[in-house]
């Protein structure tokens, strides 16, 4: 919950500083039928809250009784003057507590111990506003880039070196719309894949199914603040 | 089984030892054991026996010791009868022409068996008669009845501390589960628990000899035996005990006249935490003393029973029927053929949710023939057979090896480390209760209400590990043997060769890392 509290005051402090640093394009202070591609730097904030799913379905589902669940998180954009260029880096994070586990014979058998999984991931992403010439309050884009993926593994009973606090990398694909309620705030919705090789199947139970994967598809909402 | 024992032992007198009191003692009526009273002397606690001299490694010698008289000696199997199980469809006519095909006039079914004893001519061979038996279309099985021995190697008894828990983990696996609750009952089918306080009326009718040639020990005439709880495994009477029953003797007070019984259930569940004694693996669990085989005062008291194959299929049997969820077989043979009976009364066992150790043998140095009981192991899920290791954790000298090994745990080696790599538990006091070991000058009746600590080596020593923890994963919610046994093999420390190998099995049992189980990456 700290971590989650942090993160949340970070992408609020994020949008703050959106609001107040962001500088009004030139082409933007008249009307225009189409809209004219950025020009200058533009810099906005979201939060996000969305529902993952995990590719790694069958541990996630042996240990915490579901593989999806509730995302929360916000980052900052920062729309560079090329076209509909833009650069993207958001966080976000899945926590979810369940059980220790057997796994014999293909059955799963809860043992009772208490464990805590937090997934916190940093992404950085460069992609594409698309400007609709009918639809100007609504923005499609595409982004692509690096997944940071941190995560954290805790269980009663553990020793020092057998809980796992690690991060790795993989990368993800998105794209959404934004729709622009006001010049300065607006609303989106995004469907993102996310790939992070090799960072379970080690150990655990996922070493079991043969599942290495920490990645997964998420839909998310974002509410979002700037230009 | 008297019958036979009578006839032996009178071939001690034949031989113009001691005729006509052996002539004597043979026309006095019938006596088993009475028990006299329930109460006796608060328990004897004699504590560490650490400066006793060495003992003599037993097993199936000790026993043999005694027929050695008899002129049986090396039998592995009761002459008289076999044990027979028809096919469900046989008729009454079949099951008769079947016994006149072995000269057999007889068919006698006991209480928890699914199979009949099948009396021959004494002077037949069993192993001939079960074999013509097994032929015939309507008998599913036949077999000898084989006699099954304790599997330890007691030793010298210098106590230094229970380094077996350690070694596998305990403490950390205690802190996940602490000993079990007395919702899990642990039949211990071995040669009694010292579970009872009281005093029982035997009758020793006849001379012997403990070696060929040696001196020859006095019939002692009717005796008062005092019998009293072990300290460290519970008070005579309390709910520790759960529907004790002796196959031995035919009653339900299945004492310990051998000390190996108690010492296995020591290692079950001892006592612990009490300021007291040692530990046990799992020490809240409720213990099932279940008697199957005899120890050598029972012989020399003539027994009614011994611990013949089916004997101990009836055990099995019973404690299956009655609410046992674990099962620790610390005996077992390597003489004789298979053992169709026993492996029949495991799967019906298994069948009910009930995991099975058994000991896999103590012949490595001396042939390595593997425990007849033990050899049904991998086809069993739910039933392991347990080799030992010692204080290195390397293989002990003794463990039977062979494809049938699927785990290891603590049994000793006191070749290796000494005295003190045995297995420490408390049981009975050797200095009052072998004293056919003394010179008959000093040989008298037996005490069975005092109790020391020994160091005793063994798979028999390794089993109770296992059954120990067996009942800890069920209580941590692992109810189904089969997935005991597979969770067991799963994170056992893998041992010798890569993989499984028919030294240590799948390897050193590893109670922590099993009942902790798996986090979802580690």
């Amino acid at each position: 919950m700290t971590q989650m509290t942090q993160m949340l005051r970070a992408s609020v402090l994020a949008m703050a500083a959106t609001m107040i640093w962001t500088m009004p394009a030139t082409a933007q202070t008249r009307t225009s039928p189409r809209p004219a591609p950025s020009r200058s730097v533009e810099i906005g904030g979201y939060a996000t809250v969305g529902h993952f799913t995990f590719a790694a379905s069958d541990s996630f589902d042996a240990v915490l009784g579901a593989h999806t669940g509730t995302i929360l998180g916000g980052g900052a954009t920062v729309g560079l003057p090329w076209g509909g260029l833009f650069v993207d880096i958001g966080a976000w994070q899945y926590s979810d507590e369940g059980e220790r586990v057997l796994r014999v014979d293909g059955v799963v058998i809860p043992l009772g111990i208490p464990v805590e999984v937090t997934v916190v991931p940093l992404e950085i992403s460069a992609g594409w506003k698309f400007r609709l010439r009918r639809l100007p309050k609504l923005i499609p884009y595409a982004a692509g880039g690096y997944s940071s993926m941190g995560y954290k593994e805790t269980s009663s009973f553990s020793a020092t070196g057998e809980d796992v606090d690690e991060r790795f990398g993989g990368y993800h694909l998105r794209g959404g719309a934004e729709f622009k309620l006001t010049r300065w705030l607006g609303v989106a919705g995004e469907v993102s894949w996310t790939t992070v090789p090799d960072a379970l199947g080690e150990g655990g139970v996922s070493k079991t199914f043969n599942e290495d994967n920490l990645g997964g598809t998420s839909f998310r909402a974002r509410i979002t603040v700037g230009r | 089984m008297t019958v036979w024992k009578t006839a032996g032992l009178v071939a001690v007198l034949g031989a113009g030892l001691l005729g006509a009191t052996g002539a004597g003692q043979e026309q006095a009526p019938r006596f088993t054991r009475q028990l006299m009273q329930e109460t006796s002397l608060p328990a004897i606690d004699r504590g560490l026996r650490d400066q006793d001299p060495p003992r003599p490694a037993r097993g199936r010698d000790d026993a043999d010791r005694l027929r050695a008289q008899a002129g049986d000696a090396g039998l592995p199997y009761v002459r008289g009868s076999v044990i027979v199980k028809f096919k469900a469809d046989a008729t009454a006519a079949g099951i008769t022409a079947a016994t006149r095909q072995v000269a057999g006039d007889t068919v006698d079914r006991s209480g928890w068996a699914n199979f009949d004893i099948v009396d021959i001519p004494d002077g037949a061979d069993p192993e001939a008669a079960a074999a013509a038996l097994g032929a015939r279309p309507d008998v599913e099985y036949a077999q000898p009845r084989y006699r099954n021995y304790a599997m330890s190697k007691p030793n010298d008894p210098l106590y230094a501390n229970q380094w077996n828990f350690p070694a596998i983990d305990m403490e950390r696996a205690w802190d996940i589960q602490p000993g079990a609750t007395s919702s899990i009952i642990v039949a211990v089918l071995d040669s009694g628990v010292a579970f009872h306080t009281g005093t029982f009326r035997y009758n020793s009718r006849f001379p012997f000899r403990m070696t060929p040639g040696g001196p020859i020990y006095p019939p002692l005439g009717i005796v008062d035996v005092p019998f009293a709880a072990a300290p460290e495994l519970g008070a005579s009477g309390s709910t520790r005990f759960v529907l004790p029953r002796d196959f031995i003797w035919d009653d339900n007070f299945p004492v310990d006249l051998d000390s190996h019984g108690t010492h296995v259930t020591g290692t079950v569940g001892q006592l612990t935490n009490n300021s007291q004694g040692g530990a046990g693996m799992a020490y809240n669990v409720r213990i099932m003393p279940v008697k199957i085989i005899q120890g050598t005062w029972d012989e020399i008291f003539s027994s009614p029973n011994e611990g013949t194959d089916d004997v101990v299929a009836r055990g099995i049997r019973y404690a299956a029927d009655n609410g046992a969820k674990v099962i620790n077989l610390s005996i077992g043979r390597s003489a004789g053929g298979p053992a169709p009976v026993v492996t029949d009364a495991m799967r019906y066992a298994v069948g009910k949710g009930v995991f099975i150790a058994v000991a896999s043998g103590n012949t490595r140095d001396s042939g390595n023939q593997p425990n007849r009981l033990a050899q049904a192991a991998p086809d069993i899920a739910g039933m392991v057979a347990v080799g030992a290791v010692g204080r290195t954790l390397d293989s002990a000298y003794y463990s039977t090896t062979g494809p049938f090994v699927e785990l290891s745990a603590p049994g000793g080696d006191q070749r290796a480390g000494g005295t003190t790599a045995g297995i420490l538990q408390q049981t009975l006091d050797l200095d009052l209760l072998e004293t056919y070991e003394k010179p008959p000058s000093q040989y008298g009746p037996p005490r069975a209400d005092s109790f020391a600590y020994y160091y005793f080596q063994g798979t028999s020593m390794a089993t109770p590990h296992v059954s120990g923890f067996a009942a800890l994963l069920m209580q941590q919610g692992v109810t189904s043997p089969a997935a005991i046994e597979a969770a067991m093999k799963q994170f056992a420390t893998d041992k010798g060769a890569a993989g499984r190998d028919d030294l240590y099995g799948y390897g050193l049992i590893n109670p922590r890392a099993t009942l902790r189980g798996l986090g979802l990456a580690r």
